[in-house]
């Protein structure tokens, strides 16, 4: 199996997409001839050309709004939003418009739209570019929310958010970009709606977004070799949410860790508490413990930045605590 | 607001751990985080750190052997009464469960908001509902849905378990091991039954079998046997007559008539052995050596719940189909568990026969204090030794078990001499 990078799986999914179907084709700020403040879009100009590789404005609502009309009009549009931070500018077409068309128009009116976004933490990008807002998109009824977290699944799931008739927030990782893993040769596309279980355990599962099912992985080594066995778990998809994984996998184990590098309050975490005891409340012989960044805007130095977001150690405190270990 | 500090659960599987000593003195600040005693553990000694910052009211355990979840002292502000917390806990937590005491119920009810988070009205009901299910009405008890789940369906009275989860809280576990220690619910509590371990290796995909009563009399009296020193002294005998008095039998009785086995022609003629060697018929009990008159032969019954010895009385006295009707009324009623306390009582010598599984011959463990039993094999055509020749013949092997203590070497073997001749030639036992 080829290994790729999660910001070459990005790339490869989008290329792929735009060589099979002339209906799909890529806008967003500076992502044409500078690729993409990430450079995840370098070199689809010279393989597609500027009619479907296209700059934009500096203007959130206008991308996405734009995109909202090109999807009705029967494309599949992706559209690029540089940070998730900036998200709240196209907040009215987002919420207002794309999640509501198919619904309101009687389904004669279908959004197959795409945006793509980035976020998170970890080398100082200050307070309004780090943001973790997916839990926001989750608490609209039309949209569909993926937060994908490995190389194999950005591929794969964003080849399904291209195809599916809805519009798809699409929450990539910044510090993931550089992650390698191996992925199928020929792209294989992962279902929206279905959990990865990416470490099986008898003790305590973590269900995990992002970077942190990284950490998470981490804190389960560790845990370990204390003698408690960890089961990680991915939804991948936070809406629609697969619901019977996580519950089978928490009746399995008893005991429940969220973890997502959102602040806490509000979170997807808390969602997740309120699904897990109510499915399998008469399973749980521990509260459910949730991790996320402290709630503060993100502080810009370094040190205080790592202090805030949380850590594999943040992880594990929480699986001791599950296990009344600590 | 007081709290309690329990002795916390270090390590998985750790049930208990040693006080060795306090660092901080009844009526010294603490703060959260201080090392607040030295504790001694199976695996290692460390300082555990005080939960809470205050005044330590109160060393309730100054050091020794402590089970997890058990209050050994108790913080709180300067001045602060806790004689009713200290009552509550000891009460729930101490090392005998038996019933909570009334008053705990105010003070563990008092030291129940000890977070910040704010109870809800809606909490308090849905705990104090559960409370009073329990039969401690105004009580809150901590324990996971899971605890509860299971104790609902084990049948385990919350009230009595010993929470050694954070704060307190029963957690699975300890309903697992409460349900352990809990006697069965249906059978008769037995005046022998060891409590069985707290936990058990729950690993994995290990089958974990609680025992039964019957089955806890079983392990304890075949240790005790183990103790006696036994030799074995085994023979093998030709099996021709006794199978066909057997027959000769069976082709008497009339429809509907119990039909003998040929163990049932075995226990009479061991009968008969015994009342010859009475050294054999014996129990060795209080340091002395009981001979009995009569044979009251014990046969080992494969039962539901386990192996059980049903007694067959004076069966020197009786008539090879008298013990076939005894036998088989004693067997129906070991497979239905109906056998009361006299069925298996009184016995003098036990037959242990796995012949019917095929067993060529193996060794028994003595029933004490019964000082021997005998161990048969199946029947089967072996060759044999005729007048100087080689012949087929129907035969068995006996191995008789014997506590040395009681019987001697010579004794064993003019007893299984005796028993050979009789299934050899079964007139004789008559």
């Amino acid at each position: 199996m080829p290994e790729l990078t999660y910001r070459e799986a990005v790339r490869d999914a989008l290329a792929q997409a735009l060589r099979t179907d002339e209906s799909v084709f890529v806008m967003g700020e500076d992502i044409a001839e500078m690729g993409g403040s990430m450079a995840v879009t370098q070199g689809l100009l010279e393989e597609f050309g500027p009619k479907r590789i296209r700059n934009t404005p500096i203007s959130e609502m206008a991308i996405v709004g734009s995109g909202i009309g090109a999807a009705i009009q029967g494309m599949r549009p992706v559209v690029e939003i540089m940070y998730e931070d900036f998200l709240t500018l196209s907040m009215e077409q987002l919420v207002n418009q794309a999640a509501k068309h198919r619904t309101m128009s009687g389904g004669q009116v279908k959004v197959p739209l795409t945006i793509r976004t980035q976020g998170g933490a970890g080398w100082s990008p200050g307070a309004q570019h780090a943001q973790q807002l997916e839990a926001w998109f989750v608490h609209v009824p039309g949209l569909k929310v993926v937060f994908a977290s490995t190389p194999e699944d950005v591929r794969g799931l964003l080849w399904s958010a291209i195809y599916d008739d809805n519009p798809v927030v699409f929450f990539e990782h910044r510090t993931l970009y550089p992650l390698k893993g191996e992925v199928p040769t020929k792209l294989e596309p992962i279902p929206l709606g279905k959990a990865r279980i990416h470490r099986e355990g008898e003790d305590v599962t973590v269900v995990a977004t992002g970077r942190l099912v990284h950490e998470a992985l981490q804190a389960a080594e560790v845990a370990e070799s204390e003698g408690i066995s960890v089961e990680v778990v991915d939804p991948r998809t936070l809406l629609p949410l697969d619901e019977e994984a996580i519950l089978g996998s928490v009746r399995k184990t008893t005991r429940c860790v969220t973890a997502h590098e959102a602040v806490i309050r509000g979170g997807f975490g808390s969602e997740l508490a309120a699904v897990i005891q109510h499915g399998a409340f008469d399973w749980l012989d521990a509260p459910i413990e949730r991790v996320g960044a402290r709630f503060a805007p993100l502080p810009f130095a370094p040190a205080m930045e790592q202090w805030v977001v949380p850590h594999a150690e943040d992880v594990l405190e929480a699986i001791r605590r599950t296990v009344a270990r600590s | 607001m007081a709290s309690e500090v329990k002795l916390p659960r270090l390590g998985q599987g750790m049930e208990s751990g040693t006080i060795v000593r306090w660092l901080k003195s009844e009526g010294e600040p603490v703060a959260k985080g201080d090392p607040l005693y030295e504790l001694d553990t199976d695996k290692v000694t460390q300082e555990v750190e005080a939960e809470a910052t205050g005044v330590l009211l109160k060393i309730v355990i100054a050091d020794g052997e402590v089970d997890v979840g058990t209050t050994v002292g108790v913080i709180g502000a300067q001045d602060e009464d806790v004689s009713e917390l200290l009552a509550a806990s000891q009460g729930g937590n101490g090392g005998a469960p038996a019933t909570v005491p009334d008053a705990a119920a105010p003070a563990r009810a008092a030291d129940q908001p000890r977070g910040s988070e704010p109870q809800s009205a809606m909490r308090d009901t849905a705990v104090s509902e559960i409370a009073t299910s329990a039969g401690l009405a105004g009580e809150r008890m901590k324990a996971s849905p899971l605890a509860r789940r299971m104790a609902r369906e084990r049948g385990v009275d919350l009230a009595i378990v010993t929470g050694t989860g954070p704060e307190g809280r029963v957690i699975a576990e300890d309903v697992e091991g409460a349900a352990a220690r809990a006697p069965e619910p249906s059978a008769a509590p037995s005046p022998v039954t060891t409590s069985a371990p707290a936990t058990s290796p729950t690993t994995d995909d290990v089958e974990v079998v609680e025992l039964t009563s019957t089955r806890r009399t079983i392990a304890r009296r075949l240790t005790e046997a183990w103790a006696a020193p036994v030799f074995q002294l085994s023979v093998t005998a030709d099996a021709t007559e006794l199978v066909a008095t057997r027959e000769q039998l069976v082709a008497l009785l009339r429809e509907g008539e119990t039909k003998p086995t040929v163990n049932d022609v075995l226990t009479r003629v061991v009968a008969s052995s015994l009342v010859r060697h009475r050294p054999v018929n014996a129990h060795f009990s209080d340091g002395r050596i009981l001979r009995f008159p009569s044979a009251n032969i014990g046969l080992a019954v494969a039962a539901p719940g386990g192996l059980v010895v049903p007694v067959i009385r004076d069966a020197d006295k009786k008539t090879i189909q008298q013990i076939a009707v005894a036998r088989a009324d004693l067997v129906s009623r070991a497979r239905d568990g109906k056998l009361k306390l006299a069925d298996l009582e009184g016995g003098t010598f036990t037959i242990s026969n796995l012949g019917m599984y095929g067993i060529e011959q193996f060794v028994a463990v003595l029933n004490p204090p019964q000082v021997a039993i005998l161990a048969v094999g199946s029947i089967e055509d072996r060759p044999a030794a005729r007048d100087g020749e080689l012949a087929i013949a129907p035969t068995m092997t006996m191995v008789l078990t014997c506590d040395h203590r009681a019987i001697d070497g010579s004794e064993g073997a003019e007893f299984l001499r005796t028993v050979k001749a009789f299934v050899e030639s079964p007139a004789l036992a008559l």
